[in-house]
């Protein structure tokens, strides 16, 4: 015989202002099995726990409903309260009649009625519960971290640092990210490179981390605490092992005039390159698609040139997989294709580049050593026009968003280039100055008090060549009047955007992305580094567009968890795991080709003799999610989920 | 020689032979235009068979009795192109092993049976393959379009009077070679998720469950639509689901031995128009 204790939660007002309680006690008190109903303010505080251990403990009780919050909440607690009483903590269903009731309705007598079937329907559940135990899987201690910016970096640092050992992967031939492209950083104007190298050097020098530099995640299997990676490591036709890095090859490659991608266009490389002079690791690559020798056999200069004889034409790209308990994801973003924006005649104007571009220039390391060069004539442009949210926040242009980064970022090109070109004016388009972070509303008042940025409240709505000039015509929405300003060249803060494969990419290795394809954190607020998936965490801008602080942050975030989830050599993980019932199971397999977590397996049913009677689909339960696929593609229902089989469901269901 | 000796010496020689131990192949029915299936299992009664433009029925149902192929013996069956592709499907879902199966093809065509070439599932992949390619039934499209032009209230008031004359006699089931489950659905009552009796709601949740149940894996032999006694037209939304599996997904049920039920599997490119 079922007896079920219900408890009624007011949650202080949040519940008991919209949800007339009492009736709610006195109704469910009279539902077939129940055997004591009551209420009280806050069931979760201690005297709340402990009248639900005595009631467990009086009535011999068979089963619990506590009607508060969302099991998200709370669960938890009660689950142990349940043990601690001696009931299996498997027999505790929560009613959630706070978010999907007293909190969304404004009629109180509809939402009492609603309360009321809430937790009936939950009461009809829980007499069909069954006693279950909780499962215990081993962690692999071993992070994963993919991508190699900032993030990534640090992440892999903090991880590694703490005694854990850490495969960073990145898919460029030397880790960095778009920090190795910055020239001075704001909002303290610290060389971008200087602070970096440093960090790069101890990553790849650290004994517990296994830099991947020109690798590709695969494929990711498994779950928490046991994932298995699938890396292609593409080859470099170039061995690492033997190779110095003295940079001969380089040197002596007769293909030169290759668009670099790291200099922004703006400068060249060869065929067999390193991104740039400080990458790490420092061994170049060949770009099979421009190396001649791979276009027609002929050439191999850089093999002829190596001293130690490690050019290698013939390597193949490697597979490795690999065994981690944990994955941070840093892959980062990139900047908007700005081509689509005819109005700033980006592409069609040599002057008119994007912030990146000056960065580049701006740069010690760059193509122009730094010496603010514009790239049609390489003369000092005079004056320079900035146009702030170049695509941000513009619906038109599908980015809805702030980038955040560019009003920072354009003060900080307006300073340089105050910095560097004396006589110089600086003129910037913006919408709003957003400088919110520690130091930066003080970071843009310098530029615009000691730099003389001038800054014009408006958007442009035209660049056009004019007599060798490029006019910028824009409004001023301060004065309420059109604005014509002469430029020598204008530079774009463009907008933010999700790395171009970030949705295939997300999809790939299993979580979750916005409309946009930044990838989804498990709650904004109360996991801003967890992923959907359990065991993936992120760091950095593939997450929302962010600046170096908040990176870092988020990576050390990311690797706090990471070293949580290592803390112990098992995870505890919920008994709800999919069964097979094995008399009316067909063998279809189509519950196997279903579940997204390759849970299910081939079990042979045999005679005394050995003789095969049938096979039939078996659960792996370290493996098995609970995620249910399988029990809705089973035509036959012969696979069902514990704790939410379908006759729990269906009772349920029925009780609404 | 007509088609019907020619199958008859063929079956006779595959018995005789030892090749395969039975032969599942059509004989005389009730009437004269009506065939049955009939289960031969020695060369000299290979006269029973018979074969001509009256053996409409999909007969790869008779494969899948459970023990018929665990002694790894082969048997021969007689097929229509709707008839292999099922065979396909149901070693798809490991219901058959294909190298078991003996397939004596015919096609039916200007009330005339002619024989196809091929005795294995994989010698029709190009044959299955042009099917695919010239797509669904274009008579069942134009009934079909019919329905789609009502109002979705006149759709559902239309489809309303067709269930209501369900007697869930489930002869739609017992017919169909891809309802080979050892216990159905409508069979489970705990829970009861389908009602038994033949109100409105009862047939309506059967007819819907048999429809998803059936998508990506109907073949259009049209079996169900002949067998059931009150003429729901069946074939109508055996239709609407295999148009939906080709359009959306790109899948034409029994394309080959090793495809992966639609329902089952998630491609990257898939559709998501359903996610609003
Ligand atoms: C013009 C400009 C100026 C800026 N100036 C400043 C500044 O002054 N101060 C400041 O604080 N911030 C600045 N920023 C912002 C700064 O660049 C970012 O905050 C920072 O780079 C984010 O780091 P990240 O590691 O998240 O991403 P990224 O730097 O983008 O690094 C991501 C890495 O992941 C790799 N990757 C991507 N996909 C994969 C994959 N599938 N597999 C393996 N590897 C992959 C990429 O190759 C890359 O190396 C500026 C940005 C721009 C565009
Ligand atoms: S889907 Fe159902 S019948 Fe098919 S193998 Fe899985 S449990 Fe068995
Ligand atoms: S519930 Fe089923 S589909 Fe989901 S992980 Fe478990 S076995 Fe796989
Ligand atoms: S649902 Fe009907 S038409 Fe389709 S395969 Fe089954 S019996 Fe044939
Ligand atoms: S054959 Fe017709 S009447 Fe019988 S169960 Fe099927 S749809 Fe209903």
């Amino acid at each position: 015989m079922a007896k079920i204790g219900v408890f009624v939660c007011h949650c202080g007002e949040n519940i008991a202002s919209m949800v007339e309680t009492a009736k709610l006690v006195s109704t469910i008190a009279d539902h077939p099995g129940v055997e004591i109903s009551t209420e009280y303010k806050y069931f979760c505080s201690d005297p709340g726990q402990e009248t639900v251990k005595k009631a467990i403990r009086e009535h011999n009780l068979t089963g619990v409903v506590v009607a508060a919050c969302s099991p998200r909440m709370h669960e938890q607690t009660f689950r142990k309260a349940c043990a601690e009483a001696g009931l299996n903590p498997y027999m505790l269903e929560m009613a959630n009649i706070r978010e999907h009731c007293s909190w969304v309705h404004t009629d109180k007598k509809e939402a009492t009625d609603k309360a009321i079937e809430i937790t009936r329907s939950l009461v009809e559940k829980v007499k069909r519960n069954n006693d279950l135990q909780p499962i215990s899987v081993p962690v692999t201690r071993r992070a994963m971290v993919i991508g190699g910016g900032v993030a990534g970096i640090q992440a892999a640092l903090d991880i590694a640092s703490a005694g854990r050992e850490v495969v960073l992967v990145e898919r460029e031939p030397s880790i960095g990210g778009h920090m190795a492209q910055l020239s001075e950083t704001f909002p303290t104007l610290d060389c971008s490179q200087c602070i970096l190298t440093p960090r790069m050097v101890e990553a790849i020098q650290h004994p517990n981390i296994t830099v991947m530099t020109y690798s590709e995640v695969e494929e990711v299997d498994g779950y928490i605490g046991n994932f298995s990676v699938k890396v292609r490591k593409k080859a470099r036709y170039v061995k690492m092992e033997t190779c110095t890095g003295c940079g001969d090859c380089i040197q002596k490659c007769p293909v030169k005039k290759i668009p670099s991608e790291f200099e922004c266009s703006l400068g060249n490389r060869t065929a067999i390159y390193t991104p740039f002079a400080q990458a790490v690791p420092n061994v170049p690559v060949i770009d099979r698609s421009r190396c001649t020798y791979f276009k027609n056999g002929k050439c191999g200069i850089c093999k002829k040139t190596c001293q130690i004889d490690s050019i290698d034409f013939d390597q193949q790209d490697i597979i490795e997989t690999l065994e981690v308990g944990a994955i941070v994801v840093a892959t980062g973003f990139q900047v908007q294709d700005t081509s689509g924006y005819g109005e700033y005649g980006y592409g069609r104007y040599k002057d008119v580049i994007t912030g990146l571009h000056f960065e580049r220039l701006a740069s010690a390391s760059g193509p122009t050593a730094g010496k603010i060069l514009r790239p049609s004539d390489g003369k000092e442009p005079q004056t320079v026009v900035f146009i702030q949210c170049a695509g941000s926040r513009d619906v038109s242009k599908g980015v809805r968003y702030c980038s955040r980064i560019c009003c920072m970022y354009t003060s900080k090109h307006a300073m340089l280039y105050a910095h560097k070109v004396h006589e110089g004016v600086s003129q910037i388009f913006y919408m709003d100055i957003r400088a919110a972070g520690k130091g930066y509303d003080e970071f843009t008042r310098r530029a615009i008090e000691e730099d003389k940025a001038g800054y014009i409240r408006g958007r442009v709505s035209k660049v056009y060549e004019e007599n060798g000039k490029l006019i910028v015509r824009g409004a001023d929405t301060l004065l309420g009047r059109q604005v014509e300003v002469q430029a020598d060249m204008v530079v774009l803060a463009t907008a933010m955007v999700p790395q171009h494969d970030a949705k295939d990419f997300a999809k790939k290795i299993g979580i979750s992305y916005d409309e946009y394809g930044f990838y989804n954190e498990a709650h904004l607020k109360l996991r801003p580094v967890e992923s959907s998936t359990a065991g993936i965490y992120l760091a950095g801008a593939c997450q929302s567009p962010k600046d170096i602080p908040d990176s870092v942050a988020q990576a050390s975030a990311a690797a706090a968890k990471v070293l949580g989830l290592f803390s112990k050599e098992h995870l505890e993980r919920e008994p709800v795991v999919a069964m097979v019932t094995e008399s009316t199971c067909a063998g279809c397999w189509g519950c196997a080709t279903a579940c997204p977590y390759n849970a299910i397996d081939h079990r042979d049913i045999n005679d005394r003799n050995g003789n095969l009677i049938k096979r039939v689909a078996s659960v792996n339960p370290g493996l098995c999610q609970g995620c249910g696929t399988c029990v809705s593609f089973c035509r036959s229902n012969s696979i069902d989920l514990a704790g939410f089989t379908e006759k729990q469901i269906f009772a349920e269901v029925m009780a609404l | 020689m007509g088609i019907q000796e020619q199958y008859r010496n063929e079956a006779a020689e595959l018995l005789s032979s030892g090749a395969v131990k039975l032969v599942i192949g059509y004989g005389e029915g009730s009437t004269s235009d009506r065939r049955r299936p009939v289960f031969i299992r020695s060369a000299d009664e290979t006269a029973r068979l018979v074969l001509d433009a009256n053996c409409i029925a999909n007969l790869s149902g008779y494969l899948v009795p459970e023990g018929l192929l665990s002694d790894g013996k082969s048997v021969a069956v007689f097929l229509k192109p709707d008839g292999i592709r099922s065979v396909n499907i149901l070693a798809a879902e490991a219901q058959v092993n294909p190298d078991q199966v003996v397939i004596l093809g015919f096609d039916i065509d200007g009330g005339q049976a002619s024989p196809l070439p091929g005795r294995k599932a994989t010698d029709f992949a190009p044959l299955i393959e042009s099917q695919k390619s010239t797509g669904l039934s274009t008579e069942l499209q134009q009934e079909a379009d019919q329905l789609e032009l009502m109002s979705a209230t006149d759709r559902f008031e239309y489809w309303n009077q067709q269930f209501s004359k369900c007697i869930k006699c489930y002869a739609c089931r017992q017919v169909c070679p891809m309802c080979y489950c050892r216990r159905c659905i409508v069979d489970v009552n705990q829970p009861q998720w389908v009602n038994t009796s033949s109100h409105t709601l009862g047939n309506f949740e059967w007819n819907i469950v048999r429809a998803f149940h059936l998508a990506g894996r109907c073949v259009a032999c049209g079996g169900c639509d002949r067998a059931c006694p009150v003429n729901i037209p069946l074939r109508l939304i055996n239709h609407r689901m295999s148009k939906e599996a080709l359009d959306a997904f790109d899948h034409f049920a029994g394309e080959s031995a090793d495809q992966k039920p639609v329902l089952a599997t998630f491609r990257q490119d898939d559709p998501e128009t359903f996610i609003l």
